[in-house]
């Protein structure tokens, strides 16, 4: 037994050298591999998620949503749609969320709130904003541009790449840096810690469990933690599938009144 | 007897008094370094106090913490919207969330807050009102329309007229307001800056206090020992023999403070008084002796003989006023307010130990003097000997008091009817800033800030729903109902209900038990939907229908995101306004209507509360999605079962924070709150007020207690009910008089003031006891009340009057101190001195003139 674990330890060892060897450094090309792992598996997905919000009085909630994406043809880890429909709390069932993403631009931004019968476009602009009133920023959820930050690799350890990003325009955020922890086996990015300006760190998110699912890393809990004040939300991502063929018009802003009920149905 | 070995030792071993003290004083001032100050008044009431545990109960479960509010003014024609002063406030606001002890992410500025705007037709905007400061005028002017269009920032974070916005600043702990403060004010030193600034804040005030307390016992309490020594130097012209009562009353300082500390109190802002309290009863009986040993010693007696003969004429009187001191400060333990209680004990303490030390230090000290010290002692004739000019004041004032009886006692009745009138008249308040003098600059900041703002004080109107009995009602019933039809088409729910359940209830534990009910509920149907996905195809349909009757509930749960739980906290809102003392208020209510307003293209018709409460949910999901998600949670508990209303008071003073309570006492009445739901009070603003009450209620009884104790110590002092009862007169009287005063003047009747009643109480009598206990002695010696009198008014009258000035005159430096309550026990001092030496010197001989017939029947039959 002993010796089984030794001889995976010794394969996972060989694994991470010759990763290392391979892309020698390159932080550019470490942090869009992370990108890609962590945004980008498969052309399109579906999945389920929970999340769990506790404040620092230990109060918690819960947001239940199921989460569509599709990536747009052309270039690679560049655009994509989604749509998000809430399923609980039940007062806000069925309220919907689509996404644009791009690249390089501000992403579009829709809402529907079916107990005002309204549809609102969310302006551009600071995507640092609370994601539905969890510790998770609307950034964190649709991936924040490699182009935003100048990137420094701090430390090639047998288990990861230590990186540094540095935000290009520090006016636009409310951090000084961010350092992430990327996984050499899956090239998933594990852990994320924010520092502020005083050099306290006061934010982190890490990947609490990760799953190959079809063949895809994927990273199945997730934890982002207000240091600051205690409070924490945790991500359970459940019922995921890859490539499952959604059709373009699922994106259409025709979904948020009539959510596509077959592809929101759990299978 | 205890006495006579006490004063045998004294002689005896004089030395060995000595070392006994001085190892006293080590021993207790080597506790002092442990030294913990407490200034806040919530300490005013016991930690399990029912209102106080609420209080702390609230701030955790909305996350509220005590603020430090930074004001910030300019009155140029743009107020403070103008680009420089912006970018000085950006600047600061950066700067303080780097200070140590705050909680950064609940400060609010300009600089920290989110604007919620309209960007375009049917786009809503979520953005930092100033994450940068604005470069032009233009831009400046658009932050004070985004301001002015947001409810919830408009009359909090800028005033209504531009001139002054403020950083609200949450602090950890309040005992580090003093140098976050600090801190805060050396950042606005760096800044290059054309604004004034104001800093102000309940914990700021106390911790403020606490610092300057410290600083008054160090400088005050000195400074009136000096001044005292001063005097007593002028009356006995001998530092050989007035150093005693100093270092007498140094010693019982020392040692009662050093057990103060060495058990393990903190000093309150009461406590830290004890010094300037236990100055004056530690000298007057010191003083009382020497002044008698200064008259009898002379050189053809010896010092042993002179100070034995002083001490068996004084010791009963001196025993019988440290005994009334005492009881009338250990009386204040039966008030119900910790920091009151030790007050009272602990000087209780000390007058006893002042005593103890009296008859044993003085002694001591007196026969130890070197025989030439002695010799210029008796050779020394004090200033006011029998020809001196207070002699023979008095001697004039004994003579033409004892002439118009009539017209004087009918002047004491006058004082006395117009003393009552005036007693009728007090206003029970009291205020923290108002222990600061009116130019303290916590007192300008508080001043100048409410003037602009719709106020500085906070308190809390909190609202919960309590129906958990109904919503359980509610489940069973439906999910039963589910269960038995299940049961009908034979199939059997019941044992994975049963274990859905028991894991739903597992996971409850909360600490709060308005919360647990809807908690389960919650748990539950995360439990239900995660079967559902692994459940056999005959159980899908019921535990389909048990998910949604959860979820019903779950949601009738949620109280105060119904429009009509939300209405009835709106109309409460607008009925606050018309007191005149809230300023403003701020509930769910405000963030839902500007939310929905601006939801509905910022069109006011939209201002209002949505119709359904799926609508109220989804516009505070939509709110959710800012920089600042949590702020929400400072207003309604995220189960939706409490919510809180804030007020900004202009006043902290605690009449208008009753009448405040008042009128929504009032308005519940006349509008009953919703089925279910439970109203109560919280905030510093409203903790003043419950200890406030509870020490009036307090000091009745206290002051009640102790008199009627008094009453009967001096009826069994001088075995005479009629002579107990004119030795009570000066004590009635004085207590009488002061609080009329009070009444008159309309100085407020506060905490310092309320706790001189014990004050007046211990130290009015003293002059009683001891003129009635010579003037008897005076009788039996003399033959008859007649001769007596007169010789009432040479030494007896002196040693009274001596004590009198010495005080009133000592503790007159209290006025000095920038810290109210000291200037208020400098003045009470030397009023009780002033009205309790007259009325004994005055009204009681007139008064036992007319009584001599009953009074002195003996000396009168046997002349």
């Amino acid at each position: 037994m002993k010796g089984f674990s030794k001889l995976l330890a010794l394969i996972a060892l060989l694994g991470a050298t010759a990763a290392t060897s391979a892309e020698e450094n390159d932080v550019e090309l470490i942090v869009s591999k992370a990108n890609h792992v962590a945004f980008y598996q498969g052309n399109d997905g579906r999945a389920e998620s929970r999340m769990l919000i506790t404040d620092g009085g230990g109060n918690r909630q819960v947001r239940q949503f199921t989460i569509l994406r599709k990536d747009h043809s052309g270039p690679d880890d560049a655009d994509q749609d989604f749509l998000v429909r809430f399923s609980r709390p039940s007062d806000v069932r069925n309220t919907m969320f689509r996404v644009i993403k791009h690249i390089g631009n501000s992403d579009d931004r829709w809402l529907y709130l079916p107990g005002l019968d309204l549809v609102k476009r969310i302006s551009s602009g600071d995507k640092r904003t609370s994601f539905v009133g969890s510790h998770f920023f609307y950034e964190d959820i649709s991936g924040r541009s490699l182009g935003a930050d100048q990137h420094e690799l701090l430390e090639n350890t047998d288990q990861y790449y230590v990186v540094k990003n540095t935000p290009l325009d520090p006016t636009s955020v409310e951090f000084a840096f961010y350092t992430v922890w990327i996984d050499k086996q899956n090239w998933m990015p594990t852990k994320t810690e924010y520092t502020d300006n005083a050099g306290k760190i006061y934010r982190r998110i890490e990947a609490l469990e990760v799953k190959d699912i079809d063949g895809f890393a994927t990273a199945t809990r997730m934890k982002a933690s207000d240091l600051r004040s205690g409070g924490s939300t945790l991500t359970e991502m459940r019922y995921i599938s890859y490539d499952i063929g959604l059709p373009d018009e699922v994106f259409s802003e025709r979904s948020l009144r009539n959510p596509p009920q077959q592809w929101f149905k759990r299978k | 007897m205890i006495k006579q070995h006490l004063v045998n030792f004294a002689f005896q071993q004089p030395k060995r008094v000595f070392l006994l003290m001085l190892v006293a004083v080590i021993v207790f001032a080597a506790m002092m370094p442990k030294i913990i100050i407490d200034t806040d008044p919530e300490n005013m009431l016991p930690s399990d106090q029912e209102d106080r545990v609420f209080h702390e109960a609230v701030k955790h479960k909305f996350g509220i913490n005590d603020l430090i509010v930074v004001g910030m003014i300019n009155e140029g024609p743009q107020g403070i919207y103008n680009t420089r002063s912006l970018g000085v406030l950006h600047q600061l606001s950066q700067q303080i969330l780097n200070i140590e002890g705050i909680v950064p992410q609940d400060v609010l500025s300009l600089a920290t807050v989110d604007n919620i705007s309209q960007d375009g037709p049917g786009t809503i905007r979520f953005q930092w009102m100033m994450n940068q400061p604005p470069t032009s005028d233009a831009a400046a002017g658009e932050i004070r329309n985004a301001v002015e269009n947001l409810p919830f920032l408009n009359n909090t974070i800028v005033s209504p007229d531009g001139i002054a916005t403020a950083i609200y600043i949450p602090i950890l702990h309040k005992d580090q307001s003093y140098r976050i403060v600090a801190e805060v004010e050396g950042i606005i030193d760096s800044l290059d800056s054309d604004d004034s600034f104001y800093i102000t804040g309940l914990p700021v005030a106390e911790d403020t206090f606490g610092v300057e307390m410290f600083l008054q016992m160090a400088t005050s309490a000195p400074v009136a020992g000096l001044l005292v020594f001063l005097l007593m130097w002028y009356f006995f012209r001998s530092l050989s023999l007035i150093a005693s009562p100093m270092i007498l009353a140094m010693v019982t300082i020392i040692c009662t403070m050093g057990l103060l500390i060495g058990m393990g109190y903190t000093v309150h802002i009461m406590s830290s008084m004890i010094m300037i309290f236990l100055m004056p009863i530690a000298v007057v009986d010191s003083v009382h002796l020497l002044s008698e040993f200064s008259d009898r010693y002379h050189k053809d007696t010896t010092p042993e003989a002179a100070m034995r003969e002083v001490i068996d004429h004084l010791y009963k009187p001196m025993l019988y006023t440290s005994l009334t001191s005492a009881i009338g400060f250990a009386a204040l333990a039966l008030t119900p307010i910790p920091p009151v209680q030790v007050f009272g004990l602990f000087i209780a303490f000390g007058v006893m130990l002042a005593f103890f030390l009296t008859i044993t230090f003085i002694p001591a000290y007196v026969i130890s003097l070197s025989p030439e010290r002695l010799q210029k002692l008796a050779e020394t004739t004090p200033q006011d000997d029998n020809n001196g000019p207070l002699a023979n004041s008095l001697k004039a004032l004994g003579k033409g008091s004892l002439a118009r009886p009539k017209i004087l006692l009918s002047a004491f009745l006058l004082i006395t009817a117009v003393s009552v009138i005036g007693v009728n008249k007090i206003i029970i308040n009291d205020n923290p800033f108002q222990w600061f003098q009116e130019s303290h600059r916590l007192r300008v900041a508080d001043k100048v800030l409410n003037e602009h703002f719709a106020g500085t004080y906070n308190a809390f109107i909190v609202l919960e729903q309590h129906n958990d009995a109904e919503l359980q009602a509610a489940f069973e019933e439906k999910t039963t109902a589910i269960l038995e039809q299940a049961k009908s088409q034979s199939v059997d729910l019941t044992p994975l209900w049963q274990q859905l359940l028991q894991s739903a209830d597992e996971i409850v534990l909360s600490e709060d038990n308005a919360s647990i009910y809807p908690q389960f509920l919650q748990n539950l149907v995360l439990k239900i939907d995660d079967q559902l996905f692994a459940a056999d195809a005959e159980h899908i349909e019921y535990l389909e229908a048990l998910l949604e009757s959860t979820e019903d509930v779950l949601n009738t749960s949620k109280y105060f995101q119904q429009p009509e739980a939300l209405a009835y906290i709106e109309a409460l809102q607008e009925s606050l306004l018309t007191t005149g003392i809230v300023g403003k208020s701020n509930a769910v209510t405000d963030v839902v209507k500007t939310v929905y307003r601006e939801l509905n293209e910022g069109t006011s018709d939209y201002y209002r509360i949505p119709d359904s409460s799926a609508a109220v949910a989804q516009t505070l999901l939509s709110y959710q999605s800012s920089h600042r998600p949590q702020d929400l949670w400072r207003l309604v508990t995220p189960n939706q079962r409490s919510a809180s209303i804030w007020l900004q008071l202009k006043s902290g003073d605690n009449v208008d924070m009753s009448q405040v309570i008042a009128h929504v006492d009032d308005y519940i009445t006349s509008h009953p709150l919703p089925a279910g739901v439970e109203m109560r009070w919280a905030g510093l603003t409203y903790i003043n007020v419950v200890w406030q009450e509870a020490m009036v209620k307090g000091m009745v009884t206290s002051l009640m207690g102790a008199f009627f104790v008094v009453s009967l110590m001096m009826i069994f002092l001088f075995r005479s009910i009629l002579f107990g009862l004119l030795a009570m007169i000066p004590l009635s009287a004085t207590i009488l008089f002061i609080y009329g005063i009070v009444g008159w003047v309309g100085k407020d009747y506060d905490m310092p003031v309320a706790i001189l009643s014990a004050l007046s109480l211990g130290l009015s009598v003293d002059f009683a006891i001891h003129f009635v206990q010579r003037l008897r002695e005076m009788v039996d010696k003399e033959g008859s009340f007649e001769k007596a009198i007169p010789l009432m008014f040479e030494q007896p009258a002196r040693a009274i009057t001596r004590n009198a000035i010495v005080i009133a005159i000592g503790f007159l430096p209290l006025l000095l101190s920038p810290l109210v309550p000291y200037n208020t026990v400098g003045m009470f001092l030397a009023a009780i001195m002033i009205i309790s030496c007259l009325t004994t010197l005055v009204i009681l001989p007139i008064l036992m003139t007319y009584l001599k017939g009953f009074l002195f029947k003996k000396a009168q039959e046997n002349p």
